[in-house]
């Protein structure tokens, strides 16, 4: 029984690749959701630091768009699939270069089909014509999982800006290429939004006690007047930081598509939110931003008040400062002498990216309720918090995300996310099964006869 | 010519302007080492096998030459080894010999190698030059004069090395490549024409298909098969829909299909005298895919005993077009495998004898 089918044009084709060929950039895999009015495509990176969806409207993006509710996918259907090979399916074909004859292998229409059901192999079946009248066809297994949404909440982001991706795009020429992280700050005195990028700073105890060295030392600051943007409103002087190997993937997307790409964020160790669309097509993305362990030292070093900045028109977006909780438990780390990467901006100019808005619920109890991710159940309100209709059997497969648990915020950094000790550790059986250990003096091992003597 | 003297005339003197045709024609079989070299009087004859189940034959045809002179011992009796046999009647001795296909594939390469150095120099030396659109021939460049210098190859006997004399702009070189005594014993011009008893037996009174079509178009199929890394490649070919249809059957990736079946347009000939199917290991079809690039119309045959072969058209302009040969030993089938894959596929159709006309 055929769950979906949907036929693409030949520039429909061109749109999905380009939008496979960005999310590969972040995931091997890609989640694929089915509803009546629109289809979804959905990825997480491996260290769940960045989502991207992608979402093609039925009607406008398809020539032809059919959702058909089984028993099963009664209003949607959802599996997984490698990216990889999609890309080689959805990819442009030449049009057979100069030979100006009826030779033209280019595509002429694509027909996928899902195809699932009882007693049926499940496949997704990809058919491509040509317009020599060639067909091919490709049927791709999948996975029926369950996809993952990130959340994202509006009313905590205050800040936000929006921008031409072109423009925004023709900055990042100027990025170097060693480089790992993008700060976004603003100077409301200068009129400008600052992008730096840097690399993590790594730990080197030189003659002089813990000295910080860039491992690239290399500090670019772009300075852009605010003019280029539309509708900024962020926070005076707080620095959001993101990786810069995302910022790169986004924009590579976004400048093949003339629109505006528009971002919304609210504090460093918080979702950031970049989104633009096109003809049918939304492009989302949520990535975690680096909670600031440097910020913190400078906060408890220099403690001073804010309130000269309380006429500023931002600040209406922040009402809820004021609150004395640090994100929900953000240890105070050990003073040390190390400067920031940021050095050239003031001391006081990390107030703001503390004054973290107070938590809707009491400090939780569990990490879960801090989780970031939900497993989308059948609401489509998938930016908003989570319905209490998730915890029956969805439990395992939810996400968290909760950046602030850490024991050093400082390895936040995205992508860091593996290398942190996990819990799992603990339970690794210390014993081989056999109830040998790995490794034996040879005495022990005599008695087995291996050795002669 | 050919230079006489005290010494016998070498078995082989052949002098061409261009060496782009030769390189062409065998770069497509490139995918062995060494190949067996047959000198004939119509010309060279390059054959490469892998593992016995796959062949593929490059001629250079003397019409590739701008001079070809060969002279063939010729013996009234079939000596295996013959030596000198100077007696002339009969059956010319065909020389054969193997050499190493990369090497000679390196030399070739060289030709012309020493025009792009001497237009590199005059640029050097004239500042007037604009370097924009250097990759413009400029009028004068001895390669549109037509007078690019001459490659010469030669063969003197049995034995020697088969050398090439590459005479360009004053520079001259030769390169000696040593050449192999053939593995297997040469059954002596005796079989038909083209083919010797080292090829795969093809038959050509049994064909079960025939089908001509652009090179391109097998081209762009494979490349449609590749990207999923297919192990197997299963080509069918039936009297009614999907005429032509290459499968790859399902591997990590899935599997795929490329139909032909539109035949009307896509197919130049197609006659189908009993349905075919047969599996072919993908990495093997895919060494001809230099040979569908270069040549413009294929014809792909089969038969009964599943070979398949694939003749590549060649066309050079202003010389009669070339050809290249390929030939596939399918997989042996099994019972079982036979029942999973050829009735996957088999639409239907009444297998067996449907003799057509």
């Amino acid at each position: 029984m055929v769950v979906l089918n949907f036929t693409l044009s030949e520039e429909g084709v061109v749109v999905l690749h380009d939008a496979l060929a960005c999310m590969f950039k972040f995931s091997d895999d890609v989640c694929l959701e089915a509803r009546k009015d629109k289809l979804t495509l959905t990825t997480l990176n491996i260290s769940k630091s960045a989502y991207v969806c992608f979402t093609f409207a039925a009607n406008r993006f398809f020539s032809r768009y059919n959702f058909e509710g089984t028993p099963q996918y009664r209003d949607r259907f959802f599996c997984q699939l490698y990216i990889r090979s999609l890309l080689t399916i959805f990819r442009t074909r030449q049009s057979g270069g100069d030979q100006s004859r009826d030779r033209d292998a280019s595509i002429e229409r694509c027909d996928v089909a899902v195809d699932d059901g009882i007693g049926k192999q499940s496949r997704l079946v990809a058919r491509i014509s040509f317009r020599n009248g060639i067909t091919s066809s490709h049927s791709l297994p999948y996975e029926v999982k369950t996809p993952t949404h990130a959340k994202f909440n509006k009313d905590e982001a205050g800040n936000h800006w929006a921008i031409s991706s072109r423009t925004l795009r023709q900055l990042m020429d100027h990025f170097g290429s060693g480089i790992e992280l993008l700060d976004i700050n603003t100077d409301d005195e200068a009129r400008v939004v600052n992008f730096t990028c840097f690399t993590e700073k790594v730990q080197k105890r030189g003659p002089v006690s813990n000295e910080a060295v860039l491992k690239k030392p290399l500090h670019t600051n772009i300075a852009v007047e605010m003019d280029e943007f539309d509708n900024v409103q962020v926070q005076d002087k707080l620095h959001i930081i993101i990786s810069v190997k995302d910022f790169r993937a986004i924009l590579q997307h976004a400048q093949m598509t003339s629109g505006e790409l528009a971002t919304s964020y609210s504090n460093p160790g918080r979702p950031m939110k970049l989104s633009y669309g096109t003809d049918g097509v939304l492009c989302e993305f949520i990535l975690m931003t680096v909670g600031e362990k440097d910020a913190m030292t400078q906060k408890h070093k220099n403690p001073r008040p804010n309130a000269a900045k309380a006429a500023r028109p931002e600040l209406d977006s922040a009402s809820h400062r004021g609150s004395s909780v640090a994100n929900d438990n953000q240890q105070v780390p050990p003073a040390t002498a190390s400067k920031p990467p940021q050095q050239r901006t003031p001391i006081r100019s990390r107030q703001p990216g503390f004054e973290i808005r107070p938590q809707p619920p009491p400090p939780p109890a569990t990490d879960r309720s801090e989780s970031l991710f939900v497993n989308q159940a059948d609401d489509d309100e998938q930016w908003e918090p989570v319905g209490a209709n998730e915890d029956e059997e969805e439990e395992d497969a939810r996400l968290e995300w909760n950046a602030t648990n850490e024991p050093n915020p400082s390895s936040l950094r995205i992508g860091s996310y593996m290398s942190r000790p996990a819990g799992s550790h603990d339970a690794r059986p210390d014993n081989l099964i056999s109830g040998l250990d790995p490794t034996q003096p040879l005495s022990q091992v005599r008695r087995f006869g291996l050795f002669s003597d | 010519m050919e230079p006489q003297g005290p010494a016998p005339p070498p078995l082989l003197r052949a002098v061409t302007s261009s060496t782009r045709p030769l390189y062409q024609l065998l770069k497509s079989i490139n995918f062995t080492n060494k190949v067996h070299v047959e000198i004939t009087e119509n010309g060279l004859r390059f054959a490469a096998d892998h593992a016995r189940v796959m062949q593929g034959v490059a001629h250079w045809s003397r019409s590739l030459f701008t001079s070809y002179t060969a002279h063939l011992t010729r013996t009234p009796t079939r000596v295996e080894d013959a030596q000198e046999g100077d007696d002339e009647v009969a059956e010319p001795i065909i020389p054969t010999f193997q050499i190493s296909l990369p090497a000679l594939l390196e030399t070739l390469q060289i030709f012309g190698a020493a025009d792009a150095a001497a237009r590199q120099a005059r640029a050097d030396v004239d500042p007037y030059r604009s370097n924009l659109r250097n990759y413009r021939s400029d009028a004068f460049s001895n390669h549109t004069l037509g007078m690019s210098g001459t490659c010469t190859l030669s063969y003197p006997q049995k034995g020697d090395p088969f050398s090439i004399i590459l005479d360009e702009n004053g520079v001259s070189t030769t390169c000696n490549l040593t050449t192999y005594i053939t593995e297997h014993a040469n059954g002596s011009g005796e079989d038909d024409g083209d083919y010797n008893d080292n090829d795969i037996p093809f038959d050509k009174e049994d064909l079960s298909f025939k089908i001509i079509t652009h090179a391109r178009w097998l081209l762009d199929a494979l490349a449609e098969l590749a990207p999923a890394a297919p192990e197997k490649l299963t080509i069918a070919a039936t009297k009614t829909e999907p005429y032509l249809r290459l499968t790859t059957a399902s591997g990590p990736l899935g599997s795929s299909t490329v139909d032909f079946a539109k035949g009307r347009d896509l197919l130049e000939t197609f006659a189908v005298r009993r349905r075919w199917a047969q599996t072919f290991k993908f990495d093997m079809i895919r060494s001809a895919t230099e040979a569908m690039r270069i040549a413009s119309k294929v014809s792909l045959r089969g038969d009964g005993q599943g070979v398949l072969s694939m003749q590549f058209m060649v066309e050079v302009e202003g010389r009669e077009p070339s050809f290249l040969d390929f030939r596939f030993v399918p997989y042996a089938v099994c019972e079982d495998d036979e029942m999973g894959e050829v009735g996957e596929e088999s639409e239907g159709e009444g297998e067996g004898e449907e003799e057509e006309g």
